[in-house]
Parts: C-alpha cells; structure tokens; sequence
C-alpha cells in the first residue's frame, strides 16, 4: 500500500520492541480484546456471527497472545461454545469494558469487535441484544475510562454507520460496516475484517504484521467484490475514523531480540529498511534504470541481512 | 460525450414520453369511430378518406373529382396516395389559396411533400409559417382536432433539424385527441413518431388506441406490424397481412411486406411486393428502395442500375433511397457494401439524419471506430431522441474505458478490469482457432480481427442491434466480432470460449462467401466448428430431448427453410432447433461429400447462387432431395433415443419412455430408492447417451456411486458428462476433485481448465491449476494460471505476485522472475519469501 510506506518506515525504528501490537511512535503495551454478537435472528446469522467471532478470538489468543482475562467473547447463546465468556447483554458489556479498563494501562491496545444486527441511527443507533439494546451514547460512556489506550471500536453491524460521529475521538479508532443507519440489510463486513486481521492475507506490505488500516482497506475490498461476484447491489459501505492512527497500529507476532548481536543486525536491517524508503520516494526525479540498479542493490542487501537474521537465530540456545 | 450532452437513456425515454399527454392507453375509453376527418356517412370529405383507407382509390379519386372546391384536400390526398404527387401539390396549393376546407392539412402537407421531394428549405418555409401560425393562435385553441393534427405535422417536418418541435408535435397530436376524443389521425401520427425514435412501447401504446376505436384499421395494423417487426416478432408477417387485407393498395404495408421477406431471403416475394407497392405509387421512394435492394441482393446489377436510375427520375437527391439499401444490405450481412451505399446517401443529403446514422453505425461495424463515431455524432445532433443513437454512443463512451490487449492477428477490447485476465485466455484461443480454420477453409479474413466483450449483456445488446434485449451472445460482423464476456452471465450458463470460437468461425464464412453466405449456412458452420474445435469432445450443443421429440414429430423445418428459423421463428423454440438442426445439415455434407463440399458451397454463395443452386452445383442435389436425404440422415443418427421420445406436440415439453425413465429415475432418487434409481438411469443414459441438464443421468450416476463409496464409477459418469455439456461447471470441479483424489494430476488440470472457460474469475481454480501445472512440469501454463491469478485481482496481490515470480523461476525464465520479484520487494521490502527468491535468483543462496 503505497500511502503507509512513509509512517511504516517512521515506524520501523520503533518495531523492534517487539509484543504482540505494534504502535508505531510509541512505547507497545499488552492488548485487550471484547468481542460481542449480538441478536442473530436466523440460525444461518448465528452461525456466521459466531465464525467471525471465533476466527478474532483465535488469532487472538494464538497470534497475539493476548492473556485469557483479557480477552472476553459475549454471545447470545453462551452454551453454543466453550470460548464465550458470557451472554451478550448490555449489562455484560459494560461489566466487561469496565474490566478492561481496569486491567488495561496507558498505552495498551484494546480491541472491540461488535457483531450483529443495529437499528436507530444518531447517538441512539444501537446494536441487537438479548435484553435492551446498548446504543452508541452508552458506549461513548463505557469507553471513557479507557482513556489514554489506543481503543479499536469496530461495529460490524447492519446500520451501524452513525457510530462513527458518535465515538470517534482522539486516540480512539472507530470503524463502521456501513456509511449510515440507514444501511439496514445484512453485512458481510464482520467475517472478511476478522479474516484480515488474523491472516496475512491483509497484509499488504508483507511485514508480518497487519496494521488496523491494513485489515480495513482489505475488507472494504473484499467485501465489494462479494458483492460483485454475486452480482448484487454494494448495500455496505465500512468508513474508517482515523486513518492516520489506524496504520500505526498492527497487531501480529515479533520477538524482541535480546541478544546484542541479534539486536545489530535488525538495526542494520531497519537502516536498509530505510534507504529503500528513501529510494521510492525518489523514484519520479531518478533515472528509472538507475532507480532499478540501486533499488536492486538495497533489496539484495536487505534479503542478505535477513538470512544472516535468522541463521543467527537458528544458532541461538 | 456527443457534442449535444446525452441524457440518460431512462430520461430520454420519459422525456418523449410525458410529452404525450399522459399516453395513448390512457384515452382509450368507448369511443365511437367517427373523428372530425370523418364526419359521418353523409359527409363527402368522410367518404372519399375512408374509400382511400380501405384501398379504392380510383373510386375515391372519382367521387373527389365530383365533389367540387369542397374536395380539393381530399382529392390531393388521394392523388399522393397514388404518386401523383404534382397532381396533388396543385390540389393542396389551391386549397392553401382558396382557403377552401382542410386548408391547413394542406399546408401541412406541402410541407411533408416539399420533404419527400427533397427540397428541405420549402418543407421547413411551410411547416414553419403553419407552427408559427398554431403557436399564436394559443397553440390552436380554437382549431378543430384536423387542424392541430396539421399542426403536428408540420412540426413533425420542423423536428427533423430541431428535436424541440418533436416534443411540441406529440402536444399538437395530444390535443387533437383532446379536441376530438375519437380521432383517429393524430394517434397514427404520434404512433409513427415514436416508432421513427425507435419507441416501440409507445408506438405501440398508439396504435393499440387506434385498434380500439376501428379493430381493422390499416395504418393501425401496419403500425403494429413494424413494431413487432423492430421487436423481430414473427406476429410481424401476420398482421401486416391483415393491414393489407384491410387496405391492399397501402403502399407502406407492401414496403413493409417486401422487407420482411427480403430480410427471409425470400426475394421472389420481396420484389413483388415492391412490384405492388409501386403500381400505386410509382413515386414512392421506399418502394424503389425496396426493389433496388431486392435487385441488389440478387446480384441483378442491371435491374439495380434501372432502379437508381428510375428513382432518381421521382426525387433528385433519394438519400432515403441508399439508406435503405444499405439498410438492407446490413441485415444480410453486407456491411461493407452498406457502408458505400450509406456513403452516397450522406453524399446527396448530409443533413438526412438516417443517412448519418446508417452510415455511423455501419462503420462501426466494419471497425471505423472514429469515423463511425462521428457520423453518429451528426446524426444524433439532428435527432437527440434517436434510442440507437443515443444507447450507441453512450456505448462509445464506455468504449473508451475499454482496454485492448493485441496478439498477432486480433485485437481483444474489454473492460479494463477483464482485459488482461481474458486477453490471456482468449488471445492463444483466437490465434489457434484463426490457423485451424484457415486450414480447413483454405482461407484467411482480413486481420487484425476485432473482438469486442461486454460484461453487461445490454451493451452488447446496443453494439449488435442498437437496444437492449437480444438474446444472442455474440456476433459477427466480419473482422469485427462482439459478445458477452463470461460476466455478463451467470456461471454455467454458456462457454466463453466456444462462443469465441463460433464468432471468429463467421469471420471465415462471412470473407470466403464475400458476405454472402445465408444465415442458416453460416450458423450452422459456426456450431459445427464448435463442435470440432476440441478434439474429444466438450464443447458446442448437442440435441436436446425437445429437439428430437421435434425431429420425430416433423416439426422441423426442411434445410430449404431453415433460415426462416433464424428470421422467422414460428415458435420460441425454433431458432435454438435451427441451430442445432443448421450444424447438422453441415455435419452431413462435411460427412458424405468431405470437407471441400462445404468450402464449395461458400465459394459457390461467393459467386452469387442461391441455395438451390449451390445444393445441385456443389452436392448434385435439388432441394426436395437434399431435404430427403437430410431427415434420413438425422433419423438414422438418432435412431435409438427416437425410439422411446414421443412426437412433440408442438406445444409442451418432450414426451415419452425415455421422459418417464428419467422422471422414474428422478423419483426413486428422492425416495431413497437408490437402487432402483440406478437402474432407471442406467438405461437412460444407454437410450439417449448425449442427453444433458441438470438431471441428466450422468450426474445423477455420478451421485449415486459418490453416495455409495464409488469414486471410481463417480469419475467415470462425470468424465462421460464433462465431454457433452460445455458449460457443467460442477460436474467439472467435481471430476477435477476426484481425479485430484485419485492422483490423475493430467486429468485433474484438464477438468480445471475447461472450468476456465465457464467462467475464468475463480481464483481458487488458478491456484489449483497453478500447483498441477508445476507437478505436471508444464511451467507455460503455470505461468499463465499464476498471471491469471493476477490478473484476477487477488486479496493478497503481492503473495500472487510472489508466486507468479516463483513459477517463472522454476520455468528457467531469471529475468523475467527477477523483474516481478523487484516489484514484490519494492511494495513490500520486508516480505521474506521474496527476499530469499531474491537471493535465490542471484544465486546468493545462504
């Protein structure tokens, strides 16, 4: 993604540190992660709203390593699977948000995922719950002491756009399948975003990691093309709060090195990171076969540093 | 864009529309017949109209001639209706003069006949003076419904350089139906307004108005006639005859006639209908044109040249007469000859909008690309409410987002978004089909061949026949060829690559006969080369259960008619039985006379026989006897099936024991009675081993053995189907599956491949067919399928992009899989599989 070369590149100093969410710019903390489905309405919805769900969950635990009390999954029916935490109630989410806050410090990443069917619009567009339906003025309350976090709000829900006026905020990423509560048909923004997240499918600059803009721009894709393909009208239209936020935030697996030497040669691997960067933004003023000789040079340097990265791994205790 | 902005089709259409008053079905109440054109059986006028409506002429000239001052308009009507057109001018001028009765349909039709003679500056003086006239007096507040229809008349000529005045002539007809709720004239004329625009639904709206008032009306009927003849309705052919029984001195309707069975090839009938038309008015132009085509298409240069020459005796510039024939000679396929007949119309009358616009098009057709647009422009600036023009254009447009992808002989315009997925499929096909037909036509059509593919089946519709709605998927128009892309359709309901393949066929048939191959004979050329282009088997149609019930019923038509099944289909069914019946009657000749039987017959057409002519020159052969010998044939090579299908009644569907067999079969199947279910469909399968649809018995074998643990009997029912149905894309991936299964790794990628031509968006498939290919070690076509995948706008494109350099790697091409690596790296400097590849290319393995 040509746009996320610039802050990437900022960001490749910073990489290093390691952990399961990378914040480019800043120092990275542990995650967090609710994941709520709401009403299903149809056997077919539940399936589909559980597999979706699932998948986050996974990668959460598996990929990101996110701590068992830390990641909590509120369904309908919590006897449908051994990984839902509770029933999806409004008073369970709440309970689970304000959990979060408390176990979350400044500078860690959580993540909400919201699954299901909305109605209203405004601040009172809400998401379908067993029991009252939680609107989006509630969540701007719940999210509130989450302050200081990078909170990811993602409401995958039909008519769920209004969300974004209502919660967007600074240090805050709200995401919305739909551009306003008036796309009311189902979605298919939930299974695709949670797809790319947790796959390198997303992962448009191959680093291993997917950055919440990543995932994003990944999913309104694909979910266009699911439409397409089905021949049928686009009634989903996702939009993103803040980009700007979202492509330093990527979640994926990288060891910190340790040892010094290790720690070297990312060091010099991150400088030719760098002047490969430098390169492309050159590249409208150079000579294009000069570009490509050079381009060629740092590109070799960098896969040499690599391999020599990880025979240095493979030697270690 | 045009240099008029083009509105929205829909706009359009209700721009034209709205202007109507609200529409002709609306007034349609119990009316009695009468109008104040006909006043009543008292009235002289009334008389003399409704003796020229139904045809008696002499006797409504007579009782014109009888009936003083009072009947002068009516006695120049009769006159024109006769050709006597200066006879008439003079009526109409006395009349204009005299300001005698009807004073104003005489200046009205001054001012069409001024038109008609060619003399455009006069038409528009008169029309305008009368416009002008109807506009001050409050748009005819006070006229009578005769006098608003001459005003709508003269607004009809007006609107031939100013499109505003069409609009403002549907008002004046409006009107005079306000005026006179049972007036028959204007409803006729709004009718024919629209049709002129190529409105058929109002046109048709219009006409219907007039049936409800006189059941039998002429003009009503013919009206009719040429909507169903634009919609290309056989109901064409009948109700013009009943105008004509209404009315047999109607000169249009015997045009109309004339071109139906020109367009049937049926030209005897043609040019005596053109023969009738003019014996009433030898000064109709459409009738000469009618003659001059029939003359033309008959290869009588002779009787073409007395024609011209005879036309332009009644009008010195007859543009209308060489737009016609190249009218005419586009329908039979004669695009380049239409192209310099609509040249020298354009010559005499630049300003003739129909001139332009039949030049335009066929250019286009011939893939003057900017030159056919210009001229479409022009016309379209003289006549914005042309729906031909305008769909044409706008198609233009989209045209220009189109990208072009070239191999050595063709030119392959698509989508963009397509162009380079099917620029890989189609090109290496186009090339091999063009060698193979050329060996076998000892041929070769001009290059490069333009192929034109449209993922929305509406603009393909408006490139072929200029609307929406046609049901074919391709065409031909010689070098210049157009169809459906595999997404205008849903997946499995055609092959992209056959119907590729029976197109280009055209362009062979089309040169080697120059153009002159009927319909029949070239259709049924294209459907057998389908058949043959992959050895095998697997591509083009086979018979139908319908089709043999048809065949056994005598409910096909002989090989001296089949082109009526093209033009003329009694029935919905009948076109798809003359295909199909069309390749076989190719498939015989091919067979007992040889291969060169065929490449004779077009050469034959080439030098200007008829069919008769060619099937006793070429095959020794009268047609009685080539009929004969060809339904023996098709009962000798369907012998078993037609044993146990019952005759087609013409009506329902296809009956019979082989019928009850697969609806028994289908039955048990459902009840569990998988057994017996086998056993039904085995013999079916034995009986009519072609049979295809969704239950034909190879599929529902294929099930029954997946169900009771038999792949191996599954693969062998699938691999029987996946030969005899083109488009069976899931019987394909489930073969490709089991032989995947299995380890037949050939048979597997084959299957997949032929899915490919069903529909070539599934990236799964150019994955699958990626990873056979490079264990088959056939790394070409693993190439492709990587660049496929590509090309297909994949989730993940750099990972595609990685193994697209990977394969060229593994085919030995370092360059070209350094170059794609470079571009991996360069998007995403970190991707480690690439780096490696990388270092693996520079030989710096690690």
């Amino acid at each position: 993604m040509a746009m996320g070369y610039g802050l990437l590149a900022m960001g490749y100093g910073l990489w290093a540190i390691g952990g399961p969410v990378c914040l480019a710019g800043q120092a990275v903390g542990a995650t967090h992660v609710l994941i709520v489905t709401g009403l299903s309405g149809e056997p077919r919805f539940a399936t589909a709203f559980h597999a979706a769900a699932s998948t986050l969950y996974d990668a959460a635990k598996a990929r990101w390593g996110v701590a068992d009390l830390s990641l909590v999954y509120l369904a309908e029916d919590p006897a449908q699977d051994t990984r839902i935490r509770g029933r999806a109630t409004r008073e369970n989410i709440a309970a689970g948000l304000t959990s979060l806050a408390q176990r979350s410090a400044p500078g860690d990443v959580v993540l909400v995922l919201l699954i299901g069917h909305g109605s209203g619009e405004g601040g009172n567009s809400r998401l379908s719950l067993p029991g009252p339906d939680p609107s989006a003025a509630d969540f701007a309350l719940w999210l509130k002491p989450l302050a200081g976090r990078t909170t990811i709000l993602v409401n995958a829900a039909s008519g769920s756009g209004d969300f974004l006026a209502a919660l967007a905020d600074s240090g805050r990423i709200v995401i919305t399948a739909t551009k306003s509560a008036f796309e009311r048909n189902e979605t298919t923004f939930a299974g695709i975003f949670a797809r790319g997240l947790s796959s390198g499918e997303a992962d448009a600059d191959k680093d291993g990691r997917v950055s919440v803009l990543e995932a994003f721009q990944y999913s309104k894709r694909e979910v266009a093309r699911g439409y397409e393909s089905r021949s049928l009208l686009l009634t989903e239209h996702a939009q993103l709060s803040d980009s700007v936020l979202a492509r330093t935030v990527a979640f994926g697996t990288q060891a910190a090195p340790s040892d010094p030497r290790l720690a070297a040669l990312y060091a010099e691997r991150r400088a030719l990171e760098a002047q490969v960067d430098a390169l492309r933004r050159k590249k409208g003023s150079l000579d294009s076969l000069l570009y490509q000789r050079e381009l060629e040079r740092l590109l070799l340097d960098l896969a040499s540093k690599t391999a020599a990265i990880r025979v240095a791994e493979a030697r270690k205790p | 864009m045009s240099a008029l902005a083009r509105l929205p089709l829909l706009a359009l259409l209700t721009l034209l529309s709205s202007s109507h008053g609200g529409g002709a079905g609306r007034l349609l109440r119990a009316y009695g017949p009468r109008n104040d054109a006909l006043q009543g059986p008292h009235d002289p006028r009334a008389e003399v109209r409704q003796l020229a409506e139904t045809g008696r002429l002499e006797e409504a000239e007579r009782l014109a001639r009888s009936g003083g001052a009072a009947l002068t308009v009516p006695l120049g009507e009769v006159l024109l209706l006769r050709g006597q057109l200066a006879q008439a001018e003079s009526c109409f001028t006395a009349a204009v003069r005299g300001k005698l009765a009807g004073q104003r349909s005489a200046e009205a039709a001054l001012a069409e006949l001024a038109v008609r003679q060619g003399d455009h500056a006069e038409a528009r003086r008169r029309a305008e003076a009368l416009a002008l006239a109807y506009e001050r007096s409050g748009n005819g507040a006070s006229w009578s419904s005769e006098d608003r229809t001459a005003a709508g008349r003269a607004l009809v000529v007006l609107g031939a350089a100013d499109p505003e005045s069409v609009r403002e002539a549907l008002r004046s007809f409006d009107a005079a139906v306000a005026r006179d709720s049972g007036a028959i004239e204007p409803r006729l004329r709004s009718g024919d307004l629209f049709l002129d625009h190529y409105n058929a639904p109002d046109a048709r709206a219009s006409y219907q108005g007039v049936l409800a008032l006189q059941r039998n009306q002429p003009r009503a009927l013919l009206g009719l006639a040429k909507v169903f003849a634009f919609e290309g309705s056989p109901e064409a052919f009948t109700v013009v005859r009943r105008s004509l029984a209404a009315n047999p001195r109607l000169v249009a309707a015997e045009v109309l006639l004339g071109e139906l069975s020109l367009d049937a090839e049926q030209y005897d009938s043609a040019g005596a209908a053109a023969a009738r038309a003019l014996a009433t008015d030898s000064a109709s132009v459409p009738a000469w044109a009618l003659l001059g085509a029939t003359r033309w298409l008959r290869e009588d240069s002779t009787g073409f040249a007395a024609t011209r020459a005879a036309v332009g005796r009644v009008h010195p510039r007859p543009a209308e007469f060489y737009a016609a024939v190249a009218e005419a000679a586009a329908r039979h396929r004669r695009y380049a000859e239409a192209v310099r007949f609509g040249r020298e119309a354009v010559a005499l009358d630049s300003s003739s909008s129909r001139a332009l616009g039949v030049q335009g098009l066929n250019e286009l057709r011939t893939g003057a690309m900017d030159s056919g647009r210009a001229h479409l422009e022009r016309a379209f600036s003289r006549d914005p409410y042309h729906l031909w023009y305008k769909n044409t254009l706008d198609l233009l447009d989209e045209l220009r987002g189109f990208r072009t992808i070239s191999t050595r002989r063709f030119r392959i315009v698509a989508p963009a978004e397509e162009a380079e997925l099917l620029g890989l499929y189609l090109g290496p096909l186009l090339e091999q089909a063009y060698d193979s037909l050329a060996a076998r036509y000892d041929y070769q059509p001009p290059v490069p061949v333009r192929i034109e593919l449209f993922r929305r089946h509406a603009d393909f519709s408006v490139r072929t026949a200029g609307l929406t709605g046609l049901g074919a998927l391709g065409v031909s128009f010689g070098s210049v060829l157009a169809m459906d892309a595999p997404s205008a359709r849903e997946r499995g309901s055609f092959n992209w690559g056959s119907t590729a393949w029976h197109e280009l066929t055209h362009a062979f048939t089309l040169g080697l006969s120059n153009f002159r191959v009927p319909r029949w004979f070239s259709e049924g050329l294209s459907v057998l080369e389908e058949r043959r282009a992959r050895p095998g088997g697997g591509w083009g149609a086979g018979p139908s259960l319908l089709f043999l019930a048809a065949l056994k019923g005598d409910k096909l038509l002989a090989v001296s008619r089949l082109n009526e099944g093209f033009v003329r289909p009694s029935h919905p069914a009948e076109i798809q039985f003359s295909y199909y019946e069309a390749s076989l009657a190719c498939e015989m000749i091919e067979q007992q006379w040889g291969r060169g039987a065929l490449v004779a017959m077009l050469r034959g057409y080439r030098d200007g026989l008829a069919t008769p002519a060619v099937f006793q020159k070429m095959l020794g052969l009268g047609m009685d006897a080539m009929a004969q010998r060809f339904a023996a044939w098709m009962r000798q090579r369907f012998a078993g099936p037609l044993k146990v299908i019952a005759p087609w009644d013409g009506k329902g569907p296809a009956q019979g024991e082989l019928v009850s067999l697969l609806r028994d079969g289908k039955e048990q199947f459902e009840a569990g009675r998988r057994d017996e279910a086998r056993a039904s469909f085995e013999r079916a399968a034995a009986l009519f081993p072609e049979y295809t649809g969704a239950q034909a018995p190879p599929l529902m074998l294929a099930r029954l053995a997946r169900e009771r643990g038999d792949p191996k009997a599954a693969l062998a029912a699938l691999a029987r189907y996946t030969t005899l149905d083109e488009s069976a894309w899931d019987a394909n991936a489930d073969e490709a599956a089991l032989r995947e299964q299995t380890g037949d790794v050939a048979g597997a990628a084959a299957a997949l491949e032929r899915m490919l031509w069903i529909s070539p968006y599934d990236a799964g498939v150019h994955l699958r067919l990626a990873g056979l290919a490079e264990r088959l070690g056939d790394f070409r076509r693993a190439v492709r399928e990587r660049r496929a995948t590509l090309a297909a706008q994949p989730a993940d494109p750099l990972e595609a992009r990685y193994q697209l350099a990977r394969t060229l790697s593994l085919a030995g091409d370092s360059a070209a899989a350094r170059r794609e690596i470079l571009q991996v790296l360069e998007g995403a400097p970190g991707f480690e599989k690439a780096q490696l590849l990388l270092l693996q290319l520079k030989g710096r393995v690690p």
